[in-house]
């Protein structure tokens, strides 16, 4: 204890009082070296042999005042503050380089934070519910589609017999319109079924989530609000429960108000984004025959019970799958596909924020194997102050301390810059990404985020300081300081491993610039494939009749042929109509088992097809155009011959070789009477199914006056003949002139659907593109930094071979040949990577494989076209090589 | 830069702590004092000498002032301290353990 004291007190005094131990230490040595000559004095040697004697005894009198100093300790501290002001002033000394390197940090290390946040926001975080790892969605799944939603019934069966999830529930989006509050407005809402809350394991903050009694039909009058809702519409009045309020023009009574931040755990049909988005919940009621099942339109989500994993809990699904099918032929081949939540979130995006971060970790991997680069270069022409230094008594662990301390200067410096670059960058690229992008408002720059910058900040200052570190403090002393006063010379081993530093960079820099190549085609590919319509100048808005009011199919298809008719008389107004749903905005549902007259179902699947409805000018506002027969006409009403339209994929799936005008399908009746069939009257072009899918669905229409359901719930489309955000005002005003207590919502450009459907791949795509940028103009430098150094070791030698006769030409092909040498042995291996890499990218891509053939004779022409720039200036200096000074010399 | 010694650095220690268990010495005196008693078998470089020294004053075994030394100039003056005895006890004490055991091996009594 004593003696831990006295060493803190002797180094504090060491450290506190270093000007006067120092100078102790001086005059202790310096009395030291006066008793020595003094004593030679005394040996009869004369006065200056006896001082050179004594010193040549003493030995260095620096490397001993060194040794004592380390004896102390202090000088860890006292070093590293010497270290820093010192490699502030050197750093001071040569602006360009250290802003160079400090501002590709930045941007390394600030790309690699930003991304890093992203993440950590969507796939580090756990999900926002309890035990979330247990839980996990259920669809159906059949040999055409991979992923299908639920029906009511089966979910019925399932719920009451499955032994895998302590609770099951269903949920469908179903938005409703608020009215008696204000202006009315439309909530984004979801119809539940009881212990859908208990799933999820949120309690309501007030009252109770629904029970079963309020699933029966007639019974689901009540509504659960999310607390912004409450906030917002209703004051956050405190005695909201068991108040009456008014959703599509019928009362429903507040039974609960969830706690802030629930979030929605996402929905593959209509779907709502990410988050803390739904307003409100009501009880979804079992209503129609169990015996028809029901069409398919739930999402499944279920809680497993501990221990229970998925493939167990599908099994057992499976178990009971097989048995329904034998009761319900409907129920045929279908298998049940279940998904832990977690990925069915996530697993869209899984890839390309991995294959985002290896991308920006290369960037970061070819900035510090840069900045290597261009410290050795630094190193050979600082190796004579490093020879003064090593000869002055600093051992060579201090000179790599003291080299370390300049790089980690710089890192520190490039990785301050790089968080507010972070923090910055993540902010646009959350407002770039599109809104349905996976637990988008959990990405936030944060204490992880932020740590994980400072780690590869020490990380790449060590990382690329250390390796020019030890090499130069290996520097051979006396040659150092013979050689020192003309230019150092790099030592064979020294270029070598500058040679393959670049070589590094620029086989790093051409797999990135073969990804984005190739991600560049894939995304011209995606905007020249036809999309199936015309997006341009086409307005669209939601305008929802509750069906209260319009009870039946002809008040309905009145009010839109009303509505339509007063808007196509607008000016400018080219089409005008209304539809079930829109493209690409998540309309997937299908109706299966119908009938089509003189067709067998083949074995085990029924007839399935999208199911939607739309007025006469719907597929001319929206640009979809017809292949075969006639659009709907105004005479498609109640009680005119029943008529249907298709799309080329339903034609194409069920009368591959025929046309399909003139046949006839029934949907619902086990005995069709001749009024009951809807004759296909027209087959319209595809719509892409979804932006990244070139394939197209099958899918018909019905005209709305013969629809089967009273839909209600349309989007009206009006194309215009120019920009049409200016019909906005005259659509509210139509809308209003009708029926004062309608909403409407979603007022959107179709365009900008379309386009918004592409900001994921378009966001990848530039933020690939800009990695390889970076990582081009760095390699460039690399291969600038190399070749002029050879270049200004050449020039003698240039210069002789211009005195023997060789032309400018001869000089400049001599220059570029090693530059071009070293790039294609860089590019060799950069292909070879992305040639090995390439199944990575492939299930990203969009009509163009990874290993493009174009893409990487691109890539390599690129490289070699900025090797040959890089080297340029070099070749130029070498041409200017005196050849008489060189012939003097010799 | 490297430690030019032909002592092992523990037993430089002992013959300091030794050394100067008779009286303060400076840096020079301790050279010369073991350099005579060994009847100048063993060299002290200052090399290894005054690295020794201060690390032995670290270690809080020795303690060091200023004042006139013989020449009428002032020298640095090294002191045992009560810690500074202690340790020389352990050390003689392995040192006899050591010798002794090398004599043994050695085989010379």
């Amino acid at each position: 204890m004593d003696r831990w004291c006295n060493l803190l007190r002797m180094r504090l005094r060491s450290w506190m009082r270093r000007k006067r131990v120092e100078t102790e230490l001086d005059r202790e040595l310096r009395y030291h070296l006066e008793r020595q000559v003094e004593e030679n004095l005394a040996a009869g040697i004369s006065a200056g042999e006896a001082r050179l004697a004594a010193l040549r005894m003493f030995g260095g009198v620096s490397q001993v005042q060194e040794e004592c100093r380390e004896m102390r300790r202090t000088q860890y501290v006292e070093n590293l503050w010497q270290d820093l002001r010192y490699a502030v002033r050197m750093l001071g000394k040569s602006p360009v380089f250290t802003v160079v390197v400090v501002l590709t940090l930045a941007l390394s290390i600030g790309a690699n934070s930003a991304i890093f946040s992203v993440i950590d926001g969507v796939l580090l975080k756990p999900l926002p519910y309890p035990r979330a790892e247990r839980l996990a969605r259920v669809f159906y799944r059949s040999k055409n589609f991979a992923k299908f939603p639920v029906n009511p019934w089966d979910f019925l069966d399932f719920r009451a017999r499955n032994r895998s999830f302590e609770s099951f529930a269903i949920y469908t989006r179903s938005d409703i319109q608020l009215s008696g509050v204000g202006e009315p407005v439309k909530l984004s809402a979801f119809r539940i079924s009881a212990g859908y809350f208990t799933v999820l394991g949120v309690a309501p903050a007030r009252g109770r989530e629904f029970d079963f009694v309020e699933e029966r039909p007639g019974n689901g009058n009540v509504v659960i609000l999310s607390d912004r809702l409450w906030r917002r519409q209703f004051g956050a009045a405190t005695d909201i429960l068991g108040r009456k309020i008014v959703l599509d023009a019928k009362p429903y009574t507040v039974v609960g108000v969830m706690p802030p931040g629930v979030d929605h755990p996402g929905n593959a049909y209509n779907s709502v984004a990410y988050g803390d988005t739904v307003d409100a919940w009501y009880p979804f009621e079992f209503e129609g025959n169990p015996g028809q099942r029901g069409p398919h339109y739930l999402e499944g989500i279920g809680r497993l019970k501990p221990g229970v994993t998925v493939t167990q809990a599908a099994a057992d699904f499976n178990t009971i799958m097989a048995d329904l099918a034998t009761h319900y032929p409907g129920d045929q081949g279908w298998t049940i596909y279940m998904v832990p939540l977690y990925q069915e979130i996530v697993g869209p995006v899984h890839r390309l924020l991995l294959v985002l971060l290896g991308a920006v970790g290369l960037v970061l991997l070819i900035a510090c194997v840069n900045t290597a680069n261009l410290l050795l270069a630094r190193a050979t022409a600082r190796q004579r102050e490093i020879a003064v230094r090593a000869a002055l008594g600093a051992g060579r662990w201090r000179l790599v301390r003291q080299m370390l301390a300049e790089s980690l200067l710089m890192a520190i410096l490039g990785g301050g810059l790089g968080a507010l670059l972070a923090s910055a960058g993540v902010r646009a690229l959350v407002a770039f990404l599109p809104a349905g992008f996976p637990r988008l408002a959990a990405i936030h720059v944060n204490g992880l985020v932020f740590g994980f910058t400072a780690l590869i900040t020490l990380a790449t200052g060590l990382f690329f300081g250390l390796v020019p570190a030890l090499q130069s403090s290996r520097t051979d002393l006396q040659q150092g300081l013979r050689e020192g006063g003309r230019g150092a010379t790099g030592t064979g081993r020294q270029t070598r491993l500058r040679s393959a530093l670049v070589v590094g960079e620029v086989s790093l820099a051409c797999v990135l610039l073969a990804g984005a190549g190739v991600m560049l085609r894939s995304f011209l590919n995606l905007l020249h494939t036809d999309a199936g319509f015309q997006p341009l100048h086409v307005l669209t808005a939601r305008v929802s009749l509750p069906d209260t009011t319009y009870k039946t199919k002809d008040a309905i298809a009145r009010f839109y042929k009303t509505l339509l008719d007063g808007l196509s008389t607008l000016p400018g107004v080219q089409a005008a109509g209304a539809g079930t749903d829109l493209p690409w905005t998540g309309y997937d549902d299908n109706l299966g088992g119908f009938t089509i007259e003189g067709k067998q179902e083949p074995p085990n699947e029924s007839f399935h097809a999208r199911y939607h409805a739309a007025t006469p000018d719907y597929f001319r506002a929206i640009g979809i155009p017809l292949v075969r027969g006639r659009y709907f006409t105004d005479r498609d009403i109640k009680g005119a011959p029943r008529a249907l339209i298709v799309n080329q994929a339903m034609a194409r799936r069920y009368w591959p070789n025929e046309d399909p005008v003139g046949w006839r399908i029934d949907f619902f009746d086990d005995k069709p009477k001749d009024s009951d069939w809807y004759t296909i009257v027209g087959v319209v072009g595809d719509v892409k199914d979804k932006p990244q899918n070139s394939a197209a669905e099958p899918a018909f229409w019905w005209p709305i006056p013969q629809q089967p359901w009273g839909f209600g719930d349309m989007s009206v489309v009006l194309r215009s003949a120019s920009d049409p955000v200016r019909l906005t005002g005259h659509l509210r005003e139509a809308v209003r002139g009708l029926d004062p207590s309608l909403a409407v919502a979603d007022v959107r450009l179709l365009d900008q659907v379309a386009a918004e459907s592409f900001s994921t791949p378009r966001i990848s795509l530039f933020l690939v593109g800009l990695f390889a940028a970076l990582a081009l103009s760095l390699a460039a430098i690399g291969i600038y930094g190399v070749i002029s150094y050879s270049v200004s070791q050449r020039m003698h030698e240039f210069g002789m071979r211009v005195a023997l006769g060789a032309s400018s030409w001869d000089v400049i092909r001599l220059v570029m040949g090693q530059s071009v040498a070293l790039t294609a042995i860089g590019v060799t291996l950069g292909l070879g990577t992305t040639l090995a890499l390439a199944g990575i990218l492939d299930s990203m891509l969009y009509g163009v494989s990874a290993k493009d053939p174009l893409t990487l004779i691109c890539v390599a022409a690129t490289a070699v076209a900025t090797a040959a720039m890089a080297c340029y200036p070099s070749a130029r200096r070498a041409t200017s090589a005196d050849p008489v000074a060189a012939l003097r010399a010799e | 830069m490297s430690k030019p010694s032909d002592l092992i650095q523990g037993t430089l220690d002992l013959l300091i702590l030794k050394t100067l268990a008779l009286e303060p010495m400076h840096g020079w005196a301790i050279a010369k004092r073991i350099q005579q008693v060994s009847q100048e078998v063993l060299q002290v470089t200052q090399g290894a000498l005054y690295p020794a020294l201060h690390r032995l004053e670290q270690q809080g075994w020795l303690r060091a002032e200023w004042r006139a030394s013989e020449t009428g100039r002032e020298a640095k003056f090294y002191r045992l301290t009560k810690a500074g005895r202690v340790q020389l006890d352990k050390e003689l004490e392995q040192w006899r353990r050591l010798s002794h055991a090398v004599v043994q091996v050695v085989g010379e009594a």
